[in-house]
């Protein structure tokens, strides 16, 4: 009898970790929030965003920044005024995700990935 | 065991084994380390003090480290398919509870008790037990390092998801989710049921002592008695720096992101150095790799509190640490098998494991009680080193060889 080795712990983990990514992403778009959202939120921008061009969308939809993450595309921001997550879009941002008790960069990333499923599909 | 490849359907295969074993230690792993993210929901929702959550994870603890034994016992006795099955629904009982409980004394009953036995009853330990008796000798040390980073990748996929869930339904739904997920290993344990069919012949060279006996004759075996007081240190450790590295980043100016990302990065490395340590232990000696990684426990911990606390030496910290984290279990459990053979290694892993849990509770406990004797962690830290050189001490003495008193008849 043949035992496995490497191969199949590679495979296995390899495995659970895109299921873990697939998961992870339906969970995201469930926390997508609707354009007329307002409050505390989780601002995406494109991967590659200047902090100015991604400083720039924020002001212009009138939020003010919570906090950055480790990247320059993802930024928790809020505002009072209704439409905000709606505003944010229109000023380029790829989407507005409800602020998850994970860290910013790692639903960030996340919602990344959603924004860009949701793009091929559209 | 004999087992050949023409009669061997698909689901008693060597690869289907393996996984298997491996996806129930991913979940009961995953699903233990998510409970701490409904401290807040459940206070909230019924207006209790936060430490009625905490008595009852507590609880849940201890039910976990004082069943292991109990539930090695059982596995040792009836298979350890049977016994991941029970402690997988008792597992699944005690999580949907937390939904219905409406009274301190119900949490404490069905997430605690309830919940820490089935941890106990479907852990990976009890996964390593069938896994030892299963695979050949010269595989058993990779099995057993497969089977812990799989519980510490469990660790590490389960957490976002889980809080990731409360968010975008509710706490009540992400209860549910993980009371199914206990569910799975149900199905899960089947390929280990090989380990009790009646093809399967009993093991060569095993010993013929009654339970009892075995008990006995290993806590009067030195080498055993080593192994026990060198996992306590491992309890300790793991348990302090889960607790108290946190607030030790906080004080140093970290943010809690920081925090996060460095206390994730410990479960990432803890998956390839429980692996790697599985590889070691097939290759010879496991009580030097033992003792080297409490020697290296203890030289990171000095090396973090002597330099100055920065993002780069914090990370440099962790993911050694994380290297280094369940990586002693793999050899742990190795030298259990070499010293009394496969026959109770479920009931002797558990007495070890009793003596990890027993330094978990005194990691945690002192870390805040020096803290607020001192106003500092360093006490601990600093105590966490002369554990480590301890450990690596006492694990050099313990002869790596069969017990003679659990030689074969």
């Amino acid at each position: 009898m043949i035992w496995p080795g490497h191969r199949l712990a590679l495979s296995l983990f390899a495995g659970v970790l895109l299921a873990w990514v697939a998961v992870m992403t339906f969970l995201m778009h469930r926390s997508a929030l609707p354009p007329e959202a307002t409050g505390t939120m989780l601002a995406v921008f494109e991967p590659g965003v200047q902090e100015n061009q991604a400083m720039a969308t924020i002001v212009a939809a009138g939020a003010n920044v919570v906090r950055q993450s480790s990247f320059d595309f993802i930024w928790v921001v809020t505002s009072d005024e209704p439409g905000l997550a709606g505003r944010l879009h229109d000023n380029g941002a790829l989407g507005a995700y409800r602020e998850l008790p994970i860290s910013p960069t790692i639903a960030g990333c996340f919602a990344v990935a959603d924004a860009k499923v949701a793009a091929a599909f559209q | 065991m004999t087992i050949t490849q023409k009669s061997t359907p698909w689901y008693f295969l060597p690869a289907t084994i393996i996984v298997a074993g491996c996806m129930v230690s991913i979940i009961n792993f995953g699903v233990r380390s998510t409970f701490g993210q409904f401290t807040l929901p459940i206070s909230e929702a019924h207006h209790w003090p936060r430490e009625t959550y905490s008595f009852a994870m507590a609880l849940q603890n201890l039910l976990w480290g004082i069943g292991t034994p109990f539930a090695g016992a059982l596995a040792d006795r009836y298979g350890s398919a049977r016994v991941l099955m029970v402690g997988a629904v008792i597992y699944a009982l005690g999580v949907v509870s937390m939904n219905y409980a409406d009274a301190p004394i119900l949490l404490h009953l069905g997430g605690g008790l309830v919940a820490g036995l089935g941890i106990a009853l479907s852990s990976f330990g009890i996964v390593m037990a069938a896994l030892g008796r299963i695979v050949p000798p010269e595989k058993r040390s990779w099995a057993f390092g497969m089977a812990t980073a799989s519980g510490s990748l469990g660790q590490f996929v389960f957490s976002p998801i889980v809080a990731a869930m409360i968010t975008a339904y509710d706490w009540h739904t992400a209860i549910y989710m993980l009371a199914a997920s206990c569910l799975v290993i149900v199905p899960l344990a089947a390929p280990l049921l090989v380990q009790n069919t009646k093809t399967s012949t009993k093991v060569v060279g095993e010993t013929d002592l009654s339970m009892s006996e075995a008990i006995t004759k290993a806590f009067g075996h030195t080498s055993y008695l080593l192994l026990v007081s060198g996992f306590f240190v491992c309890g300790f450790h793991l348990a302090f720096i889960t607790v108290h590295l946190p607030p030790y980043l906080a004080e140093h100016g970290m943010t809690k992101e920081f925090a996060g990302f460095a206390m994730a990065l410990i479960g990432l490395f803890n998956v390839v150095g429980s692996y790697t340590s599985g590889i070691i232990g097939g290759r010879g000696e496991k009580r030097v790799p033992l003792s080297l990684i409490y020697v290296m426990r203890a030289a990171a911990i000095a090396a973090f509190i002597l330099l100055p606390i920065t993002q780069t030496s914090t990370l440099f910290f962790t993911a050694t640490m994380g290297l280094l984290w369940l990586s002693t279990v793999p050899l742990t459990m190795g030298l259990i098998t070499v010293m009394f053979g496969t026959r109770y290694m479920g009931t002797l892993y558990g007495f070890v494991f009793l003596s990890h849990q027993i330094g978990s509770f005194l990691g945690v406990w002192l870390g805040g009680k020096f803290y607020d004797m001192f106003g500092s962690y360093n006490p601990v830290w600093w105590m966490s080193v002369g554990l480590g050189i301890f450990a690596a001490i006492v694990h050099l003495p313990i002869r790596e060889r069969r017990a003679a008193s659990f030689a074969a008849a």
